[in-house]
């Protein structure tokens, strides 16, 4: 039995310690992925709340043909949509063109940028804004491919969309923040 | 390669998700095109940046507040 396995079997048994080590070891990268959905700390905590209590309810017929992860991840997301388009009816979630890749503009080499400007706070400010500026369904893709490191089919699993797409939307979420920091060092830097 | 291509295939190039050849061709581009290697370069740092700035975590404070309220749901469910 593996330790998944085991702590899913101790879940069935009402076992609080299961409930505290799986609460552990996701709740706070399912807290990501909905504040990356609806940038609102309070929804984001009803996410969590609901994914939670949607294990606990379903745990006994949790057939595991997902890994554990993979099916909070998906249950997170559906929920963060679903309270996305109540709050935002008029939001189009697909109102990006796949195949209309950015072509990078701002050519400045900010390499030479020094430690401090990029570490600070400023500069962390200035990446969330411009990641904020993406759309919530690329938003998604790219906290769990370059923050959560999560594999390209591991991404297509947790979002119920294909390899294909977590492909294409990440390579356009990398391409657009690396425009906006471009832009914003630069100017930082006088160049 | 020319840069339209390279620009294609950047985010492949810094998974190391493409094959061989295209590999090789992108290295041999990367060489000598002083633009795509800053756009390479800046891309890698600006996901460096987002990776730093993306790791939030629940506030001590309200991760308590949801744990005690899953805690309490599952004590229910022993009842029943």
């Amino acid at each position: 039995m593996t330790d998944e396995q085991a702590l899913i079997a101790a879940l069935r048994r009402r076992d609080k310690n299961a409930l505290a080590e799986i609460f552990d070891r996701y709740s706070d990268r399912i807290y990501r992925l909905a504040l990356s959905v609806l940038s609102d700390e309070q929804a984001a905590d009803g996410v969590v709340q609901d994914t939670f209590m949607t294990l606990i309810e379903r745990i006994d017929t949790f057939e595991g043909r997902s890994r554990l992860g993979t099916w909070l991840y998906r249950v997170a997301y559906n929920n963060a949509l679903s309270r996305l388009r109540s709050l935002k009816p008029q939001l189009d979630l697909d109102g990006f063109d796949e195949d209309d890749v950015p072509i990078p503009a701002n050519l400045v080499d900010w390499q030479t940028t020094p430690e401090e400007l990029l570490g600070s706070a400023e500069a962390m400010a200035e990446v969330s804004r411009a990641v904020e500026t993406l759309n919530p369904a690329l938003r998604a893709v790219f906290l769990l491919r370059d923050v959560e490191e999560l594999s390209t089919q591991e991404t297509a699993d947790a979002l119920g969309i294909s390899p294909g797409a977590v492909k294409v939307r990440l390579h356009r979420a990398r391409l657009a923040l690396r425009e906006a920091l471009a832009g914003y060092f630069s100017e930082r830097l006088g160049m | 390669m020319d840069c339209e291509t390279l620009i294609t295939y950047l985010s492949d190039y810094i998974d190391n998700n493409l094959d061989e050849d295209l590999a090789a061709e992108a290295e041999e581009h990367l060489r000598t095109c002083h633009n795509c290697r800053v756009v390479l370069d800046s891309t890698q740092q600006a996901i460096l940046l987002y990776r730093t700035q993306g790791k939030q975590r629940i506030p001590m404070q309200r991760r308590s507040r949801l744990f005690r309220q899953l805690e309490e749901a599952l004590a229910g469910q022993d009842c029943e």
